[in-house]
């Protein structure tokens, strides 16, 4: 419940417009939470303007019936006087409740907090090795849609803002030092004065780039510009922009030296969350233009960045490096780290456990949370775990845009059918929770647990559910759909701990529905993605594209409203495009939750379309006591749920005292 | 001699075009796209338009006859393309990187192999039916019995627990620049493979020296009171060698299945690897490359070994 007392928090520091607009120049970190309540709030302006009458300002307009005329002008004068001196009064109280909420969520996004809420002092110097993918699609963050590319580049370029506590939406600086929301549709970055491109690495060298010239506003607006319209400098479109759709709204307003001000199309709150992104990486245009053509050839001499590393080795499939940058924003207290290795993923799990046992890697994690039990049990107190919700959503795709899916009530059964707990149990030793429409970790959004088990397929009385189930298949003729092949993808089954899914999921519905028409049968990724694309997929149980931003709005848009980006179930109910479409415009936290959990409740009861989430898992991931990975808690073990990377290349640090660091080789396993 | 050769060459030839042209067919008609391959579990919300681009940039938007033309015209003139997945390598490239570590380990794996199947078939037929012949029986069976993963992993696992050496999966080092950690690296799946391609060879070669051994020139010899070393080494085991040369041909072939197994576990960036996850990512041209390579390395050994049998056993003529 935190992150709902967050959200709640906020709310009771709801400021007026006025204040908004007398304080935003001192707005800064923790300026999301304020873009969500503080704009739009129309009422607020009205009540400054125009105060609801005290007690005795009533009395007075009551003596001011009974005076006479040439006492009234008197009388009126002094009134206003007072009105002006309450008015005035309190919005000093505003403004003082708003210095206390940004100093609350500034503290609170202080790197230090961290550490030091923890007991420990961070050190300066050495490197953490961990293990990367093997494939990487582009060099080019604004073209990618996996996130190894951005493993790698999150730690050398930069966003306009970056999360500081992720899992509770907090936001701070990056490449903008502070921002400001004047109104509900215009954002004002202040960039930050500084800011370099690096200046040394094999990207730098590049003829092509200007290495170590200033970060412009005019970066930002070409940075902007390029995925808002996407088209390359040659004059073609290219359809890899994957943000195009997020920067689609928004337009360049003014652009000074300091600042870069955008107007966006429509109010839509959750705009600034998306600064923060993982996708919104800044490229530097010089380089970037050169390498339009060959952007799908990785070379670490095609990229540099303004970001605390500076990439030094990108060969796929042999290592990856990035050292520190020396002039980091001009900060030299960040990065602690000298540098990041990264290793090729090791295909068997057997070498993974290798490399981290003889300290070869500097943490590790399995789908099998027990075999990292095991380790880390067998590690003689050397180890730690953190407990992250894993952002890949696992869920079940019914196809109800195609028959025999189209019946809702074939729907229905199937998700009432889902057993969730069970599933949780089965496959991940019961580290996950379940969810609805809105994940878990998406909590300030999601319905309480209370309330959604008291949906089909949620109930605890699972037996209830099968009931539903049954009756909802037999009366859509389900059974006489003859046989059903139940698709699991290939790279979840590929898993050890998960190879028994496709038979697990056509039991779990055979069971339910009384009969053996379900197969299980899996598929690869290659194959399930170009269906989805068109549409025209079968049935089948697996993740679902990674949850981005700890506001849930504009993912359930996309996924519920007609035409939406992830729409693959063609859904189209216009009271629900209504309903979703005024929550993501909503600026009022409670209002605009009341709104979606009411859309929640209409897709569960519609069986979820189709989109059947079933839960999110946890992950426990083990590191060596000497890798002080950035954690919300380390004693208690409470890892981000996702967005890491945007704390851990702040935070990381080595400790060279502790005991566990013996045995871990003097030097990096690879050239840096 | 000279025609044989020109013959079995011409063989060979037409065996890897064949090799060459069913892989080609057989990975376009496997399912799977590898525009999409590369994009991975975030490529849902890949548009269409996108996935086209990728594959139009990789030449699969063309008919696939033309595509077999194309490739079949530039790999005769040794241009086997890039990479899908890592488009700024060349296929050489990989091979170049890969090929290395698979002959470093498969070399490895065969002196494993073989210096330890010729002692014991050797030992178990001499002393048959006694303990020696007992112990190297159960364990040619164990061997046999037991996949190689799982002898790696029991292996492995002792390793790690006593912490006997430090097995290195990230360096990558190989033979001639870091001998000491490159043994340590190809240690346990050389003993692995070794040991299972130990059993076959050693079981053949125990019964074909006990059946050589009961031959008439066998007890001529010993009659004739030569040392039992020479009637063993001289007259009994090259004339017992010859199926166990085939069986080696043979054995060659299931040392590189192996491999892919090995490579994988150790982390060792062999083509046996690199065939798996081009295979898996669908990179047609790498995965076609090394079929082909590994389909040329059979066809050579086999005649490699066609060619010994003549110099082991004069008797045999190759015309």
């Amino acid at each position: 419940m935190s992150e709902r007392n967050y959200w709640q928090r906020m709310r009771r520091q709801r400021l007026s417009r006025r204040a908004l607009l007398g304080a935003s120049a001192r707005a800064g970190v923790g300026a999301a939470g304020l873009a969500l309540v503080g704009c739009g709030d129309g009422g607020d302006d009205q009540q400054q303007a125009a105060p609801a009458p005290s007690p005795s300002a009533a009395q007075q307009q009551q003596q001011q019936q009974d005076q006479p005329a040439a006492t009234a002008q008197a009388q009126q004068q002094q009134q206003e006087q007072q009105a002006e001196a309450q008015a005035q009064q309190q919005e000093q109280q505003e403004a003082a409740a708003q210095a206390q909420a940004q100093q609350e969520a500034q503290a609170e996004a202080t790197a230090s907090d961290m550490w030091g809420s923890q007991g420990v002092t961070p050190k300066y110097g050495g490197w953490i090795v961990e293990q990367s993918a093997n494939v990487y699609e582009t060099v080019d963050s604004q073209r990618t849609v996996a996130s190894p590319v951005l493993q790698v580049l999150a730690r050398v370029q930069s966003k306009l803002l970056r999360f500081a506590n992720p899992n509770r939406g907090i936001l701070a600086g990056d490449l903008a030092e502070s921002w400001e929301t004047p109104d509900e549709t215009t954002v004002v970055l202040n960039m930050r004065p500084g800011v370099k491109w690096h200046n040394a690495g094999p990207g730098a060298a590049n003829p092509a780039a200007a290495a170590g010239r200033d970060f412009t506003p005019g970066d930002v607006v070409w940075n902007i510009n390029r995925q808002k319209n996407k088209v390359l400098e040659d004059g073609t479109e290219s359809p890899d922009f994957g943000r195009s759709s997020y920067w689609g709204g928004a337009d360049v307003l003014g652009l000074t030296e300091e600042s870069v001000t955008l107007q966006l199309a429509a109010s839509d709150p959750t705009f600034i969350l998306g600064l923060a992104n993982e996708f919104n990486l800044f490229n530097q245009p010089e380089l970037t233009i050169a390498y339009e053509d060959s952007h799908t050839e990785i070379s670490a001499d095609k990229v540099i960045g303004t970001g605390p590393f500076i990439l030094t080795r990108w060969e796929p499939g042999e290592g990856i490096s990035a050292v520190k940058n020396p002039d980091f924003y001009g900060l030299p207290e960040r990065p602690y780290l000298d540098a990041y290795v990264w290793v090729q993923t090791f295909q068997d799990p057997n070498a993974y456990r290798i490399a981290f046992e003889q300290k070869q890697v500097d943490s590790m994690t399995d789908p099998n949370p027990n075999t990292i039990q095991a380790i880390h049990e067998a590690s003689g107190g050397e180890t730690w775990l953190a407990y992250n919700g894993v952002a890949n959503t696992v869920a079940v795709f019914t196809p109800s845009n195609k028959d025999p899916w189209r019946d809702l009530r074939m729907v229905r059964a199937i998700d009432a059918a889902i057993d969730r707990r069970q599933l949780i149990q089965q496959l991940h030793s019961g580290f996950g929770r379940v969810s609805g429409p809105v994940t878990w970790m998406q909590e300030a959004w999601a319905l309480p647990d209370e309330e959604l088990s008291t949906f089909a397929g949620y109930r605890v009385d699972k037996d209830e559910d099968r009931r539903e189930a049954k009756q909802l298949w037999d009366a859509a003729g389900g059974s006489e759909v003859g046989q059903i092949d139940w698709v699991t993808s290939q790279l979840w089954a590929s898993r050890a701990a998960w190879s028994a899914t496709p038979g697990i999921i056509a039991t779990m519905f055979n069971e339910a529905f009384d009969t053996d028409q379900f197969n299980g049968i899996t598929k690869p990724y290659l194959e399930i993605i170009p269906s989805w694309n068109n549409n025209d997929f079968d049935p089948f149980f697996s993740w679902i594209p990674n949850i981005e931003l700890p506001d849930a709005r504009p993912e359930i848009l996309a996924a519920f409203g007609t035409g939406g980006g992830s729409n693959y179930w063609e859904i189209s109910d216009a009271w629900l495009d209504d309903q979703l479409t005024d929550a993501l415009q909503d600026t009022d936290y409670d209002s605009a939750y009341e709104k979606m959990a009411e859309a929640q409740r209409y897709i569960l009861e519609r069986g979820q379309f189709g989109r059947n989430i079933c839960y999110n898992y946890i992950v426990p991931v083990m590191r060596y006591n000497y890798n002080w990975a950035a954690t919300t808690d380390r004693a208690e073990g409470s890892g981000w749920n996702f967005l890491a990377n945007s704390v851990h290349v702040f935070e990381q640090w080595l400790d060279t005292d502790d005991p566990s660091i013996q045995g871990r080789e003097p030097e990096p396993p690879v050239p840096l | 001699m000279q025609a044989y050769i020109i013959r079995r060459v011409v063989g060979g030839a037409i065996v890897i075009f064949m090799v060459g042209t069913f892989v080609f067919f057989m990975m376009r008609v496997l399912p799977g796209d590898p525009a999409a391959a590369a994009l991975g579990l975030d490529a849902g919300s890949t548009s269409s338009e996108a996935l086209n681009a990728r594959r139009a940039e990789l030449g699969l938007d063309k008919p696939i006859l033309q595509q077999y033309g194309d490739w079949l015209w530039n790999a005769v003139q040794l241009d086997l393309g890039n990479s899908f997945q890592n488009r700024a390598n060349t296929v050489w490239y990989e091979i170049g990187r890969t090929l290395p570590y698979s002959i470093e380990l498969g070399l490895l794996i065969v002196l494993v192999g073989f210096t330890v199947a010729f002692p014991v078939g050797l030992i178990a037929a001499v002393w048959q039916d006694r303990w020696p012949d007992y112990v190297f029986r159960t364990l040619a069976i164990l061997a046999l019995a037991a996949p190689v993963f799982w002898t790696a992993s029991i292996a492995t696992l002792a390793v790690l627990r006593l912490e006997l050496f430090r097995i290195e999966v990230i360096g990558q080092p190989h033979l001639w620049n870091d001998p000491g950690a490159a043994i340590t690296w190809y240690l346990i799946p050389a003993l692995a493979g070794g040991f299972a391609g130990t059993a076959a060879t050693m079981r053949l070669l125990r019964s074909q020296m006990l059946e050589v051994l009961r031959q008439d020139y066998v007890r001529t010899a010993r009659a004739k009171g030569l040392r039992e070393s020479i009637v063993i080494f001289q007259h009994a085991l090259r004339n017992a060698l010859l199926p166990v040369l085939t069986v080696m041909g043979v054995t060659v072939a299931t040392i590189i299945g192996s491999q892919v197994v090995l490579e994988n576990m150790f982390n060792i960036p062999g083509i046996g690897n690199k065939v798996l996850t081009s295979f898996l990512g669908r990179d047609y041209p790498v995965t076609q490359a090394l079929v082909v390579l590994i389909a040329v390395f059979v066809v050579v050994t086999n005649v490699v070994v066609d060619l010994l049998y003549g110099f082991i056993d004069p008797r045999v003529r190759l015309a």
